[in-house]
């Protein structure tokens, strides 16, 4: 759901490297210009920004021309607002702005000095045409012979499902069939039989519905009830509700873990528990509370755990 | 099962409120039938089933019907204890079917106490 | 149609019974095996040639959830707990046959010897005002005949017969009534809205009526306890909706986690079916209306309405911006109205009673009862219902009945991971949607988490950041990473690695988190945080500077000590210890080899003398 790739410890530091530096870089002489690497809409606000405010700028870009990532889209989160209409006007100004020098197909090779007075090498690459000459009429592109490469789908990877998987599937999709909205009922029918989102399942469901499989996987790693890994024969949630949480919900966690020797969202090796937490199954009178399968046991304590678990390892 | 209408929400309500009323706990009266030991070895569960029978028959829903230990006066067992809402309890003694029967009639749909079954009116004070 | 027409639904209605038996059945009654109480009541009765006298019901949640399983013998309204199967054929003979209550059955509250027979002689009970949960253990929520029996479709009759649905909207505009899902906006007034919003296009006209009952909240279980007991009063409050809005469809969206829940939905839906309350021409008056159940897979931000609706259509759930509200353009762009089960269960009330009867109780802005769930250190847990303007006080001591082992009240928790924590000076404070948001809470969906003096406020808060970080959808910035960030200087506080600076920075990032995010959920994420740093920064202060946690949670800033003086070396850790940490001889006092310790908890919790102590 989330990548978090960031840390604070960094953040701080360079907070307090820009602090120390910020008295020499008043003493020292400054240039005016400033180079805005990245011409996509970022890049391009800031460079009119700067530019706006007297300082010479020039804008470098890897690409063959400016625009970036927003060029592409439709509309802009948060407030749906149309890309293009957004984009267009800033492309006219920086190209019209004489204090704003764009250069394309640029890296970035080289910065030497300190804040205040940079010398940065960049490498450009060929263009193959005369950019002073080029105005830009698209004639050479219409008439390119090259210009129209045929996409062709790559070839469909055979699906490996059994018969009876087949047929269980099957019985799932036709219950929705020409029904709206029906992806995440069928998701929980298959997950409810199989207890865990088999990947040759998902990609027939997608072929069958005419979901993309990009879709049917975002859904599928969503929702907490869903796993793409198979489960054991006892699943056991502990709730971690608030109530739970107060009154020792974590420490049965590890009493469990302890006992079954795995973290939660792990299963043991002879495939008979999994372990997993969930967030309140409401039976807040009673906790901590864990459930296995279906049986709910209420006011558990570490030192329970042991027995209960003995309990389905005779069974099984 | 039948499409209702409006009308069918009373007969529905109605038929059902002779099994729901009680547990509002509100009644016109109120029929206490003593079963300690003594009371149902000298046939108070007799007692019970007819009192159960008669509600039936007689299609009456406000009226509890509950039982209670021992009343202390094993000798006149079966006994009962009809209480009308806002008057005084008042103990019947040695009760058969026919005389319960009776007292069903007069007293608790009719309101006059039957004198020769009755016992004595009031209840003990309690502390 | 004649009466003789109309089948009850089972056998033994319209039946007189002398005494009915109300045993629960909710989830948490359920989990204590009440179905087996129940098998092994009937064939005690069955025994006891009982079986035409007596009748077993079995009811939704009671509200009691931590004494169960509970039973209320009526009429006479006895209320035993906590039954066991070997106590059954001694209470059948003694009370059922022979009219003498058992005593050892009854509930006896903490601190007083003599056990109350009577359940509205129970605090907990008898201080309650019931509206949402009228029907609480006093009808079979899978028999519509009992529902009928209270009321049951009559102010629905009323609406359709002598009520314009303009008429319908005023009247609850004129109730005060608020959603009570949490944010509390006025019901009547969305009813309104979606009523008049324009349809999407002469072809496309539908509305949709959907009911929110994804409680995500952790510790709030109302919306599962209210549909287990009461299914129908929720339906009937839709369909009134739905007469309201000019809505002809409606969706219940409902959290997996709630099995039971569901059943009884789904075969009250088939009841209202086969009695025509749901379908075609309603009552013979032209209004159709149809209720699709749609179960949820486990995602808190479903709660969320246009997320609720993008789970319903099948896309990812994520909010989306408002404007358009769901009202103008919602489920497939449709104009939709979404209200808190809770708002539904309390509409056939407000129509039948009228509003200003609604109006009359509560405070000035907020109207009507609530339902709270009372949970973690107190005595009597349970869902509780009380009129707006109860104080904390008397939820927490007389209807909760304190806190448990003679500790002491730290504060309470209101709002789920949106809210904030409550201090014990302000015990005195009315409940009402504006009081709270001005202690830095929220009213939420109800849910109050009760701590004494072992809880850990920044425990607390780290485990609401843990909760929103982990449902956060990740579709904005400022939420996604936020989350993260504050949860890793809680984190380092509740190590031992706190710095100075930490707090002021938790309440920036807090502030810049609330200000850029779409949605409920980011914008209210950092409440936990900034509500106990409002209250308790002393106790951050005390994690930070002199590396300790007065409370005792905090694990690496603990040690597990054994006193002295209070060990009788009666062996019991030293057995359960799962690392053998413990050592020493029986009748002597125990020594914890730190080394060893693992800080499981475990010593602390098997202890019969309080002699473990945490540092």
């Amino acid at each position: 759901m989330r990548n978090a790739g960031y840390s604070m410890e960094k953040i701080k530091k360079q907070r307090e490297n820009i602090m120390n530096h910020e008295s020499d870089i008043m003493n020292q002489k400054k240039v005016g210009a400033a180079m805005v690497v990245g011409g996509g809409i970022g890049g391009m606000q800031a460079a009119l920004d700067l530019a706006e405010s007297g300082i010479k700028v020039y804008l470098v870009e890897t690409k063959p021309c400016i625009g970036g990532v927003m060029s592409q889209l439709d509309k802009t989160f948060p407030t749906n607002d149309c890309a293009m209409c957004t984009m267009a006007p800033r492309l006219v100004e920086i190209g019209r702005h004489k204090d704003i020098e764009i250069i394309t197909l640029a890296d970035v090779e080289d910065i030497e000095g300190q804040p205040g007075n940079f010398t940065v090498t960049l490498k450009k690459r060929p263009r193959y045409v005369d950019e002073e000459k080029c105005t830009g009429c698209a004639l050479c592109v219409n008439n390119c012979p090259v210009r129209n490469i045929i996409y062709t789908e790559p070839e469909k990877e055979e699906l490996k499902l059994s018969d009876e998987d087949l047929q269980r599937v099957r019985v799932i999709i036709n219950n929705y069939k020409n029904k709206k909205g029906t992806l995440v009922p069928v998701l929980q029918d298959i997950s409810s039989q199989y207890r865990y989102l088999p990947a040759e399942v998902l990609r027939y469901v997608a072929d069958e519905l005419g979901y993309p499989l990009s879709q049917v996987y975002r859904l599928a790693t969503f929702y907490n009830a869903f796993s793409l890994e198979p489960r054991g024969k006892y699943l056991i949630s502990i709730c971690l509700g608030t109530a739970c949480h107060v009154k020792g919900g974590p420490s049965i966690v590890e009493a469990l873990g302890r006992e079954l020797g795995i973290k939660p969202g792990e299963t043991t090796e002879d495939m008979n528990f999994t372990l997993e937490t969930v967030r309140c199954i409401g039976c807040c009178g009673l906790s901590p509370v864990m459930k296995i399968n279906e049986d709910l046991y209420g006011k558990v304590t570490q030192k329970k755990v042991p027995g209960i678990i003995n309990e389905y390892r005779t069974k099984t | 099962m039948p499409r209702i209408k409006i009308e069918d929400l009373d007969k529905i309500s109605k038929k059902v409120k002779r099994t729901v009323i009680l547990r509002e706990g509100a009644g016109r009266a109120k029929i206490t039938v003593h079963m300690g030991t003594c009371g149902i070895s000298a046939g108070a569960r007799e007692i019970m089933s007819t009192l159960l029978a008669e509600i039936e028959k007689k299609n009456i829903k406000d009226i509890i019907l509950t039982t209670s230990g021992c009343a202390g006066l094993c000798s006149k067992e079966p006994m009962a204890t009809v209480e009308l809402k806002g008057e005084a309890p008042v103990k019947y003694i040695e009760l058969t079917p026919g005389k319960i029967k009776e007292i069903f009639k007069e007293h608790v749909l009719g309101g006059k106490i039957v004198k020769d079954y009755a016992l004595a009116k009031g209840s003990e004070r309690v502390f | 149609m004649n009466n003789q027409n109309i089948q009850p639904i089972n056998e033994q209605t319209g039946k007189h019974y002398r005494m009915h038996l109300m045993l629960c059945a909710g989830t948490g009654c359920v989990s204590n095996k009440s179905f087996k109480i129940k098998e092994v009541l009937e064939k005690e009765l069955k025994k006891q040639n009982l079986q035409d006298e007596v009748l077993v019901v079995m009811t939704g949640c009671n509200g009691f959830c931590a004494l169960g399983p509970v039973m209320v013998v009526k009429p006479d309204g006895f209320f035993y707990q906590q039954l066991q199967e070997d106590d059954i054929p001694h209470l059948v003979e003694e009370h059922f046959l022979k009219g003498r209550p058992v005593k050892k059955l009854m509930y006896t509250p903490p601190e007083e010897k003599e056990p109350i027979p009577k359940m509205m002689e129970i605090g907990f009970f008898a201080r309650q005002r019931l509206i949402a949960l009228k029907n609480r253990g006093l009808i079979d929520p899978e028999n519509i005949d009992e529902y009928i029996a209270r009321d049951g479709y009559k102010a629905l009759a009323k609406v359709l017969t002598k009520m314009a649905p303009l008429e319908v909207i005023e009247e609850v505009k004129k109730s005060g009534l608020r959603g009570r899902g949490g944010a509390g906006f006025p019901t009547g007034l969305k009813w309104e809205l979606c009523r008049k919003a324009k349809p999407k296009s002469k072809k496309q006209n539908t509305k949709y009526i959907i009911c929110n009952a994804d409680e995500g909240d952790p510790g709030a279980f109302m919306d599962r306890s209210i549909i287990e007991s009461d299914p129908h009063g929720v339906l009937e409050g839709m369909i009134i909706g739905a007469y309201a809005i000019g809505a002809n469809n409606g969706y219940i969206y409902i959290r997996a986690e709630y099995p039971l829940a569901m059943e009884r939905l789904e075969l009250a839906i088939k009841q209202a079916e086969d009695y025509g309350l749901l379908g075609e021409n309603i009552f013979d008056t032209g209004f159709n209306f149809d209720i699709k159940i749609q179960k949820g897979a486990g995602a808190f931000v479903c709660g969320e309405e246009t997320s609720l609706m993008a789970s319903i259509e099948g896309r990812p759930p994520e909010p989306r911006q408002r404007p358009p509200f769901p009202a103008q353009s919602g489920l497939w762009g449709m104009p939709t109205n979404i209200n808190n089960v809770e708002t539904w269960a309390t509409v056939p009330s407000i129509i039948n009673r009228g509003a200003e009867w609604f109006a009359s109780i509560g405070t000035e802005k907020s109207k009507g009862t609530k339902v709270f769930s009372l949970v973690g250190k107190i005595n009597n847990t349970g869902l509780v219902e009380v009129p707006m303007g109860t104080t904390l006080r008397e939820i927490i001591y007389d209807i909760g009945g304190g806190i448990p082992d003679g500790k002491e009240f730290k504060a309470v928790q209101t709002g789920g991971p949106s809210g904030g924590c409550i201090p014990k000076e302000m015990l005195d404070l009315p409940i009402d949607y504006e009081r709270l948001a001005e202690v830095g809470s929220i009213m939420g969906s109800g849910g109050m988490i009760v701590l004494d003096e072992d809880s850990c406020m920044v425990d607390i808060a780290k485990y609401f950041l843990q909760f929103t970080n982990d449902e956060s959808c990740g579709k904005c910035n400022s939420c996604r990473e936020g989350s993260e960030a504050l949860l890793e200087i809680l984190d380092k506080i509740s190590n031992g690695k706190g710095e100075e600076g930490d707090i002021e920075f938790l309440e920036e990032l807090g502030q810049a988190i609330k200000d850029a995010s779409l949605c409920g959920l980011g914008q209210t994420l950092p409440n936990p945080v900034l509500s106990t740093l409002r209250h308790f920064r002393d106790e951050y202060e005390q994690h930070i500077k002199h590396k300790k946690c007065p409370a005792g949670v905090c694990k690496a800033l603990v040690q597990y000590f054994v006193d002295e003086e209070k060990c009788t070396g009666c062996m019991l850790c030293a057995k359960n210890c799962p690392q053998d940490a413990i050592t020493g001889k029986r009748k002597e006092p125990h020594t914890i080899d730190q080394d060893k310790c693992i800080k499981c908890n475990m010593c602390y919790e098997v202890c019969k003398f309080n002699a473990i102590q945490r540092k």
